[in-house]
């Protein structure tokens, strides 16, 4: 306690440097980080807002910042005027089927890699890469031709398998970390407490699973939604999807108000899906943590 | 009734490897026996083969009266500490004691009777609603321990549940294993590389090498009576000398002729001799079991001073010598003596 006193001086004046240099580099790199978050995506999302809401009797030209007028006349024009309702309707069935088709596809693979050594193991996870490296137009359009030679008509059926086919390697990576989490003296230890399989899986596997499947869902989800190759050359002109119709707005017919309302409308689900995503990530922490001594 | 009993244990894995080798073990109900051995020797296995966590090969083995030998872990009366303890990291401390009661369908007052017992015999009251990893590596073990006594098993098998903590705690942790046995009465299984922990825990001690059993007894009787080369070397500090047998207690070493007490065995390899078991004499004393040899390496240790002593015949090797009190300089001729009844005699290799 007198000693505490004593170097009371000193000790007010040591905090200072850390906090003096934590200014100098943590804090610039942190601006950096803002400025490089504002110039790429507040900035076009911001865009996208007001050209959105920019109002059809009036032009959004060169010396003005902000749009003249605003009101929500795109919105309900192309709510209206296109097949915007059945679009999302299609791709709001069609994306959770593939999340979850893609997931039990790719578990089985998944826990192979994570549990297993076999011959071949690393020539077979670069292999389940591959979709990921071919264009998705290439794909789609041999794919097409593939459908159909099998005698596969629903536009649905056809679009689910591409998708399963193009996003199992983003499933079969994070399911193969997941099942690679499962601690196996946990199983053990649960066993050896009686419990039952149900129950084994429930303490063992499933706090170990459970970001991944969550990452895998999500993520898939999100790539279905967004997908445009396979959805365009597939299921046109049945089956339209929410990225058909933002494309058909590009091109000859390019009108970026009307582009802008169905951008948000793609947009604006999925970065509310990532944030859960990383607050999901985030919680299920504890299941990873380690023993220490 | 014994707790348990191994007959005739063997197991060999998939890949051919023969781990286990006629394995007969029976502890009694609340006896503490270890299973001591370097790493490889098979203990483990043995321990994984009574929890059921592997298949013998060959042999029996009963808990508390009923054959398990064909019963998966989750039907035979065991509950294992783990080497990582294995807490369900997303279960807090009373959950993770819990589990097993619960699993069973432990009617619930008596859980409850069971968790505020053991939260208190294991002192983590405080603690209860935390999740493990907030848990420091003493208090984690702590946890192990009282999940698995939540089971009220027949029998605790333990897999070095020490190893994960450091050399202080360990020794903590080790008294709290021992006063909390003797205090509930359990029967304990524990396996360890350690044979300091061997010998100051155990009622019983199994020395194992390459699969089989070297020798089963009381530490006392382990350390002092050692039955091969392997297990005087292995536990302590031994000086193991090859003999020629002349009849009647006396044997011709190349420290010299020898006197025992006892004469030596017909399978005997080695005279053996703890490096305390000497006491130093006046270089020119001559008396029966007097060896001269020159001091080469000397380390005070405290309550001792050991010397390396080299003998007449090179070949042998340092001879080790635990000198209380005085002890002589490195170079300096010494001479001492052995007691007839301080030269024992046993059997096997070296390793």
């Amino acid at each position: 306690m007198v000693s505490l006193s004593d170097t009371a001086p000193v000790a007010s004046r040591r905090p200072r440097r850390p906090a003096f240099r934590r200014f100098t580099i943590s804090n610039v790199l942190i601006a950096i980080l803002l400025l490089v978050c504002v110039i790429w995506l507040v900035v076009p999302f911001g865009m996208a807002v007001l050209w959105s809401l920019l109002d059809p009797s009036v032009r959004w030209e060169y010396p003005d910042v902000l749009p003249p007028a605003l009101s929500f006349a795109r919105w309900i024009e192309v709510w209206n005027t296109t097949s915007l309702p059945m679009a999302l309707r299609n791709s709001y069935i069609l994306a959770p089927t593939v999340a979850v088709t893609t997931l039990i596809l790719a578990s089985p693979t998944a826990y192979a890699f994570a549990r297993y050594d076999f011959p071949g193991k690393g020539a077979a996870q670069v292999l389940t890469l591959l979709p990921l490296v071919i264009p998705g137009f290439v794909l789609a359009i041999f794919f097409s031709a593939l459908i159909f030679s099998l005698g596969i008509y629903s536009r649905f059926l056809s679009i689910l398998l591409a998708h399963s086919v193009l996003f199992l390697p983003y499933a079969i990576r994070l399911m193969t970390v997941a099942f690679s989490n499962v601690r196996l003296d946990l199983v053990d230890a649960a066993r050896d407490l009686g419990a039952s399989p149900w129950a084994r899986f429930r303490v063992a596997y499933w706090p170990a699973l459970a970001p991944g499947i969550l990452a895998s869902l999500i993520i898939v989800f999100i790539q279905s939604i967004e997908e445009f190759a396979v959805a365009f050359v597939v299921g046109a002109p049945n089956f339209t999807t929410i990225p058909s119709i933002l494309y058909s707005y590009l091109g000859y017919n390019f009108v970026r108000p009307n582009a802008a309302v169905v951008s948000l409308v793609l947009v604006i689900p999925n970065v509310l899906l990532m944030l859960g995503l990383e607050r999901l990530l985030k919680s299920a922490n504890p299941a990873q943590t380690g023993v220490k001594g | 009734m014994a707790s348990l009993a191994a007959k005739g244990i063997s197991k060999v894995f998939e890949d051919g490897f023969q781990a286990l080798t006629d394995i007969d073990l029976v502890v009694e109900p609340g006896e503490f026996v270890t299973l001591l051995g370097p790493s490889g020797c098979g203990k483990t296995t043995l321990l994984k083969t009574l929890a059921g966590f592997y298949d013998a090969t060959t042999g029996t083995i009963e808990i508390g009266g009923t054959d398990v030998t064909a019963a998966p872990p989750e039907k035979r009366d065991t509950a294992m500490c783990f080497q990582s303890y294995a807490l369900f990291p997303h279960l807090t401390v009373a959950e993770n004691i819990d589990f097993g009661p619960r699993q069973a369908g432990v009617p619930k007052a008596e859980r409850r009777d069971r968790l505020e017992g053991l939260l208190r015999q294991v002192d983590l009251e405080a603690h209860r609603d935390k999740l493990p990893n907030r848990l420091s590596g003493g208090q984690q073990q702590r946890v192990a321990l009282a999940r698995a006594l939540a089971m009220r098993p027949a029998v605790v098998l333990f897999d070095e549940p020490l190893s994960n903590l450091d050399a202080k705690l360990r020794e903590q942790v080790r008294r709290e294993i021992r006063a909390l046995q003797k205090e509930i009465g359990f029967t304990a299984i524990y396996v360890t590389h350690d044979q300091s922990e061997a010998l100051a825990m155990s009622d019983r001690v199994v020395v194992m090498q390459g699969g089989r059993i070297d020798q089963v007894g009381r530490p006392e009787e382990i350390y002092a009576r050692p039955e091969t080369a392997f297990v005087a070397d292995f536990i302590g500090a031994a000086n193991l000398v090859p003999f020629e047998d002349m009849g009647g207690g006396r044997v011709k070493t190349p420290l010299g002729d020898l006197r025992a007490a006892v004469p030596p065995a017909g399978n005997a390899t080695f005279i053996c001799w703890r490096p305390e078991d000497v006491e130093l004499v006046e270089a020119g004393a001559a008396s029966e079991n007097v060896i001269r040899g020159v001091v080469r390496d000397r380390a005070y240790q405290g309550a001792h001073t050991e010397l390396h002593v080299a003998t007449g015949d090179a070949d042998l090797g340092l001879q080790r010598l635990h000198v209380a009190g005085a002890a002589p300089a490195e170079g300096a001729e010494v001479a001492f003596r052995l007691g007839a009844d301080q030269i024992r005699f046993v059997r096997g290799a070296l390793t």
